[in-house]
């Protein structure tokens, strides 16, 4: 179990897909972002560049956790290798297991990229601030992973690549990872998932009270995420 | 290697009927309107080597699914060690090298094995599992950098990585050309003859004449033959005569087709082949009848000769059996 963990992580750190929608995408959004919106002085109740280091990091968690996931489960019971693990001692959740928790340890490097990155450009957080909204940002990233799970076993394996990168840009999108939308649509998409990650980025980094809805929403996302990991895993091994 | 025929008939291991390694009770699988394995029953024995044949679609990778616990039989009961597939995987009593089975990538050969040793409960050490395999060599190169034949040694080496009692091997030698494939065999005879009890499907027919002392074909779902390869070339009935007449002997060679139990002739210049049902009496015909054959050969045919025998014939009873059908259905009208 341990080794498949250790293996799962050796995996993802030497994909090159990790590096490039992990580190390097959102480093170069977060500059372009930054500049793109110079004479703005506030988004979402905080300054610009404090904005998109949460916006930029959660891209870089959500990319780690959901696509390289989805992705991988996907080929993989496309490969045969699910079925291979099957038929050794591995206990049956250790799969789903192992990639969740590289994923957890695969997305810590792209938070801490980004809060170097916002540094540099003068964002300032106290010690506390810092540390809870990287946990903050690490803990959420769990419910994407669950979500990326359920993803890569939501199809066939060959119609699973289009899937995920719909779902992938309109979560974005939606979110506001490339700036907020107003009006009567900006209220119906800041209860997408992406947009209250952010948000709840946001109030861990100004130390604002959190909203009762805002958590229920967040919870239920959590809960609706992970029953559909577990329900469409058990599914596949139905089936196969 | 030499194999003596007692390593190859078992006789040297523990016999049939000393345990049940895995056992298929009545089971049949159904997919929607079509049956892909039709009431099989079966026991392996400890320390077997059993060949499992059969066309495309013959029912044989359902087979080893259910045996496995991947899949569940619609009806029947499959066992592994007297108790469930799955448990016996959990316990490390079985190794696997699936046809299908797909390998983790972006990782090390042996990052890889060492991963399977280490989840086996008895697993062995990663070095003495590369060696036995024969991939030393590949031992630092990358997973997704290899050739078929050199994957599937990989997937041999997943499969023994630990001390398992039964290993299943599916169209192990798929990908390999000639010489690897007498390199995998000997390894593999290396195993049965430790004591394991393997069991593998292939279309190789000479493999399972050379490597099995048992073997199950399944055709159209069902078992239709379980014995040696010997017992079931024998079953073929077939044997073949030939020898040449020579021309100052004086033969009469319409006197041929008036020989007994021949199923085929062929006079070809002096040379004559005849295939037989029973090669005793005719070969007691051909001397009665003057003919004085040289260089006179009796062989039986190869298994894959047998296999198709056997299979068309099961073809052609179903084919019958299927038309009576239709005959009573019309008389019933």
């Amino acid at each position: 179990m341990t080794t498949l963990i250790k293996l799962e992580i050796l995996r993802v750190l030497r994909n090159r897909r990790y590096l490039v929608f992990t580190l390097i995408l959102p480093t170069v959004l977060y500059l372009v972002m930054v500049n793109a919106y110079g004479k703005v002085d506030s988004l979402g109740g905080v300054s610009i560049k404090a904005y998109f280091m949460v916006a930029m990091a959660t891209l870089g968690t959500v990319s780690a956790s959901m696509t390289t996931n989805a992705n991988r489960i996907a080929l993989e019971r496309k490969s045969g290798w699910a079925r291979q693990l099957r038929l050794t001692a591995l206990p049956g959740y250790g799969y789903v297991a192992a990639k969740i928790a590289s994923t957890a340890a695969s997305t810590l490097p792209s938070i801490l990229v980004i809060f170097v990155l916002a540094y540099s450009e003068g964002v300032r957080l106290s010690a506390s601030e810092w540390l809870l909204l990287g946990l903050t940002l690490w803990i959420g990233g769990f419910v994407f992973a669950a979500l990326g799970v359920a993803l890569g076993y939501s199809a066939a394996p060959d119609s699973i690549q289009p899937i995920i990168m719909i779902v992938y840009t309109v979560m974005l999108i939606l979110g506001g990872t490339y700036g907020q939308f107003g009006g009567s649509f900006g209220a119906f998409a800041k209860w997408t998932p992406m947009a209250l990650y952010n948000q709840l980025g946001r109030v861990a980094q100004t130390g604002a009270s959190l909203d009762g809805g805002t958590m229920a929403a967040v919870l239920g996302y959590a809960v609706a995420f992970i029953s559909l990991a577990a329900f469409l895993y058990q599914r596949d091994r139905r089936e196969s | 290697m030499s194999t003596s025929v007692e390593q190859r008939t078992g006789a040297g291991r523990r016999g049939p009927g000393s345990g049940e390694v895995a056992a298929f009770r009545n089971v049949s699988k159904q997919f929607g309107a079509v049956k892909a394995v039709n009431d099989i029953s079966l026991v392996l024995h400890p320390g077997e080597t059993v060949a499992f044949l059969g066309r495309n679609g013959a029912g044989k990778s359902t087979s080893i699914d259910m045996l496995l616990g991947l899949r569940d039989p619609s009806a029947g009961s499959v066992t592994l060690f007297g108790g469930t597939p799955r448990q016996a995987i959990l316990d490390g009593r079985v190794g696997v090298m699936l046809q299908s089975g797909g390998l983790m990538p972006d990782v090390k050969v042996r990052e890889l094995v060492g991963f399977a040793c280490g989840v086996h409960p008895r697993g062995y050490q990663v070095d003495a599992v590369l060696a036995t395999a024969g991939i030393t060599e590949l031992a630092d190169r990358m997973v997704d950098k290899l050739s078929g034949g050199q994957e599937q040694r990989v997937r041999f080496a997943i499969a023994t990585a630990g001390d398992s009692d039964l290993i299943v091997l599916d169209e192990p030698t798929t990908g390999m050309d000639v010489k690897a494939r007498q390199a995998f065999w000997s390894v593999m005879r290396a195993q049965a003859d430790a004591g394991r009890t393997v069991l593998f499907a292939t279309h190789y027919l000479e493999e399972a004449d050379s490597i099995a002392d048992r073997v199950l074909v399944m055709h159209n779902g069902r078992l239709i033959a379980d014995g040696t390869a010997a017992e079931i070339k024998a079953r073929a009935g077939q044997r073949k005569i030939s020898f040449d007449l020579h021309p100052q002997d004086g033969a009469d060679l319409s006197l041929l087709k008036l020989l007994p139990a021949v199923s085929s002739l062929d006079v070809s210049g002096h040379t004559v082949r005849i295939g037989s049902e029973d090669a005793d009496a005719t070969v007691a015909a051909i001397y009665r009848a003057g003919f004085y054959p040289r260089g006179l050969e009796v062989a039986g045919v190869g298994l894959e000769q047998a296999f198709f025998a056997i299979t068309g014939e099961q073809d052609a009873a179903d084919e019958s059996a299927a038309l009576g059908n239709a005959l009573d259905k019309g008389n019933a009208r």
